[in-house]
């Protein structure tokens, strides 16, 4: 019992093994998913984190900027309906129309430019201008008066037509960036659209920020970013550029290197809809502090992961051991089963041997039997036939003659007998006509020589079919037929009788003479009559009848033995679709 | 009998004065356009204009007679004064070298000026009680629109005319003209600040002339 011990603990170990080896790899998947995907929504989420600070600077720039447009627009409108301004363009005085503006404009144009702090609530102006009705610049008498621009610039201004709503532009001057207003100036006596005041302003600028943002403005295809140094702005504004003429969307942004330094760009497009050319808010924001507290995340994430993979390693070694144990104890308790299970099949090899022995031996028994009795009836029937013996010699030998077809009979018997016990015997069914069959037998009945003197009666149908094999119905059928009249009286009777029951055939064989006793198993193998008889059966043919009868699907039962009346009766199965209903 | 018609004649003649013998007359219609609403029971008359075309409205004409009249020596003054944040008449026509005087009936400050080629004047803002009244001399004939630098929903017409011969027609177009010479005119009817029509007439003495201008 030592080897398969040793066995059985290898296989529990490699099982340990495995289980280990499994838990491993699920715990390390399970770890490095987590891992991505930790890092992915950290990367998303301090990306969107950026985008928020970005957006909410913008909108509190943009909410100035959108006060101060609202109160530059609102200022303008007023101006616009100044009746004087109203006069010179719709009174034919366009010579009037600057000196006239002169004083309405004064307030916004006097003084010195606002600290940039100041600039949201300042509403200084740095020029303004009025478009005739076909959008281009009324040129003013005095330049000075209405804020000098080179005429580069005041081309700018020019719209190809009169905007009727409010307009938001930018205008390049050398280095330098106006934010111009337009407002429409509608006739009061027409409603008509007659002219437009274009106010410029210098643009609103983000203050710097703590945070290292830089905003400049990108128009006309150029990017104006003071806090930039030139040598970075061409190439940033080529990515702009692209950008801004690619890009269905108004605002985005996109990563780009300036000097070597890794930033973030936003651009947005501050006037949509605007008659002046688009420009973009540009806002630069460096994310070297931002990446590195990124690296500093994932490095603390790997730790974690790390962590984790250590103490997967010791949970799934000690889950491995608590699952193995059962499987210990239940490859102890499979081993146990398999030796008692190895009894049993031994023990039922045994008996299927004896049996299939037994069977054989049977076999056998009668084959070495038959040969023998061969011999001896040839040898007595030589004797028979020599002229020299005395006549009761020859009366013996008629006797012992006898003796040897009645063994012959019980050998053939035995024989059928071992096969149908060996399970050997295989059925052909066949529609068998029973009732010319009993009646062939009734006439070798009474051809026998040593025929009693007995009455036979006949009560069945012709033409009565059942289903099975003719050699073995005839087997059974003679075996009854023989038996009425071995057991019977001198001056009895037989009746054979038959008929069809449903899905069977019933034949009856009912003989006269001595009734068996009560109790006495006649069908048992080998039986012989408790009480003594002038005839006696080899003890078989009964026996052999009922396996037949059986085999067939059948039944042979005594019916009665009672007042010197024996009745046997055989079911056999009906032939289909041949016998006409009973 | 032939000098008793003489005399008689002379005797109507006496009766007659002067100035009536020497002067003949016109009366007819102008087709106005549609008013664009019905006319309220208000006379006052508001400017309007469409398609920058200046009318009254309802709808009026000046008629006048085109010609060289002799100018006379001095001229009435006219007067067109601010009420109720509205000039009292919308259209006013006068003589060339007619000085109209801008009173303010209301109670608060009036700019009155133009931008018009006509003629370019600027009162600066006035009180009621401005003496004098603010006045403007037109020299010139054409049309002038007025505005209030403070009201800029105020809107005036002055038709300033070269002939002392001229009436406004009523709402229905209407008009009559009296104390003409005689002669060979042109007939014109000022109907907005783009159109006028005319027609040529000739006028007899102590003849009333009808004429319709379509």
């Amino acid at each position: 019992m030592r080897a398969p011990d040793e066995t059985r603990s290898k296989e529990v170990r490699s099982f340990r093994a495995r289980l280990f080896t499994a838990i491993m790899v699920i715990v390390a998947t399970l770890t490095a998913l987590g891992f991505y995907l930790a890092q992915r929504k950290i990367t998303a989420d301090a990306e969107r984190n950026l985008q928020e600070t970005f957006k909410t600077e913008l909108s509190s720039m943009h909410e100035l900027e959108e006060l101060r447009h609202a109160t530059l627009a609102d200022r303008c409108n007023v101006l616009a309906e100044k009746p004087r301004i109203h006069a010179a363009i719709e009174d034919d005085a366009i010579d009037l129309l600057y000196p006239s503006a002169k004083d309405e404009l004064r307030g916004l144009m006097e003084g010195d430019e606002p600290p940039p702090e100041q600039a949201a609530r300042s509403l200084h102006a740095r020029f303004y201008r009025f478009l005739d009705s076909t959008g281009a610049v009324i040129k003013p008498p005095n330049a000075s008066d209405v804020g000098e621009l080179d005429a580069k610039t005041e081309a700018q201004l020019s719209l190809n037509r009169l905007p009727d709503t409010k307009q938001i532009g930018y205008v390049q001057s050398g280095g330098d960036i106006h934010e111009v207003i337009a407002v429409p100036i509608f006739s009061t006596d027409t409603g008509d659209l007659v002219s437009a005041l274009v106010i410029g302003f210098k643009p609103f600028q983000l203050e710097d920020k703590p945070t290292g943002m830089q905003s400049g403005i990108w128009v006309g295809g150029n990017l104006h970013l003071p806090a930039l140094p030139t040598s970075a702005l061409s190439s940033l504004n080529e990515k702009i550029t692209r950008a801004a003429t690619d890009s269905e969307s108004d605002q985005n942004y996109f990563r780009v290197d300036v000097g070597g330094a890794p930033q973030l760009l936003f651009y947005k497009l501050l006037n949509p809809g605007s008659l002046f050319p688009p420009a973009y808010e540009i806002c630069v924001h460096p994310i070297a502090p931002w990446t590195a507290q990124l690296n500093r995340l994932r490095w603390q994430i790997g730790g974690a992961g790390a962590l984790l993979l250590l103490g997967g390693f010791v949970a799934s070694h000690f889950v491995a051991l608590r699952m193995s144990a059962p499987l210990k104890k239940l490859a102890l308790d499979s081993e146990e089963n398999r030796a008692e299970r190895e009894r049993a099949e031994a023990a039922l090899a045994t008996t299927a041997e004896e049996l299939e022995r037994s069977t054989r031996y049977s076999a056998d028994a009668s084959h070495q039997l038959k040969s023998p009795v061969t011999v001896l009836r040839v040898g007595l029937e030589t004797l028979l036939e020599r002229e020299d013996f005395k006549p009761e010699v020859y009366e013996h030998l008629s006797g012992l003659l006898h003796q040897t077809h009645r063994l012959t009979g019980v050998i053939d018997d035995l024989l059928l007998l071992s096969r149908v016990d060996a399970g050997h015997l295989q059925i052909a069914s066949a529609p068998v006509n029973l009732s010319q069959l009993v009646d062939e037998w009734l006439d070798d009945l009474g051809a026998l020589p040593d025929s009693p003197d007995v009455k036979i009666e006949k009560e069945f149908p012709s033409g009565l079919f059942v289903a099975g094999e003719k050699r073995y119905t005839s087997l059974i059928v003679q075996n009854l037929l023989e038996n009425a009249r071995k057991y019977n009286r001198p001056g009895g009777r037989i009746r054979v009788g038959a008929q069809g029951k449903g899905n069977h055939v019933v034949l009856t064989i009912g003989n006269t003479g001595r009734t068996i006793p009560r109790g006495e198993n006649i069908f048992e193998r080998f039986h012989h009559r408790s009480t003594p008889s002038v005839v006696s059966g080899h003890g078989i043919g009964l026996n052999l009848a009922r396996e037949l009868a059986r085999l067939h699907g059948g039944e042979l039962r005594l019916v009665r033995s009672e007042n010197d009346w024996t009745e046997f009766e055989v079911r056999f199965s009906v032939a289909n679709g041949v016998n006409p209903a009973a | 009998m032939r000098r008793l018609r003489l005399l008689s004649l002379s005797a109507i003649l006496s009766i007659i004065p002067a100035s009536l013998l020497a002067s003949a007359a016109l009366e007819g219609r102008v087709e106005l356009p549609k008013s664009r609403s019905a006319p309220v029971q208000a006379k006052r008359y508001e400017i309007v204009t469409k398609a920058g075309v200046l009318s009254t409205q309802p709808p009026l004409a000046v008629v006048y007679l085109d010609g060289n009249f002799p100018r006379p020596a001095s001229f009435p003054i006219k007067e067109l004064a601010q009420k109720d944040l509205t000039f009292a008449r919308a259209l006013l026509p006068i003589e060339v070298g007619t000085r109209v005087e801008f009173p303010n009936l209301d109670d608060t400050y009036h700019n009155i000026f133009s931008y018009s080629p006509t003629k370019r004047f600027d009162l600066g803002r006035y009180r009621p009680e401005e003496r004098p009244i603010p006045s403007v001399v037109f020299d010139k004939p054409g049309l002038v629109t007025l505005r209030c630098d403070i009201h800029e929903h105020m809107r005036g017409l002055i038709l300033v005319l070269s002939t002392p011969y001229f009436v406004m027609t009523d709402t229905a177009g209407r008009f009559r003209l009296d104390k003409l010479p005689s002669g060979r005119y042109m007939l014109k009817a000022w109907i907005d600040s783009r159109t006028t029509r005319e027609k040529p007439v000739e006028l007899k003495d102590g003849q009333t002339l009808h004429v319709d201008l379509p």
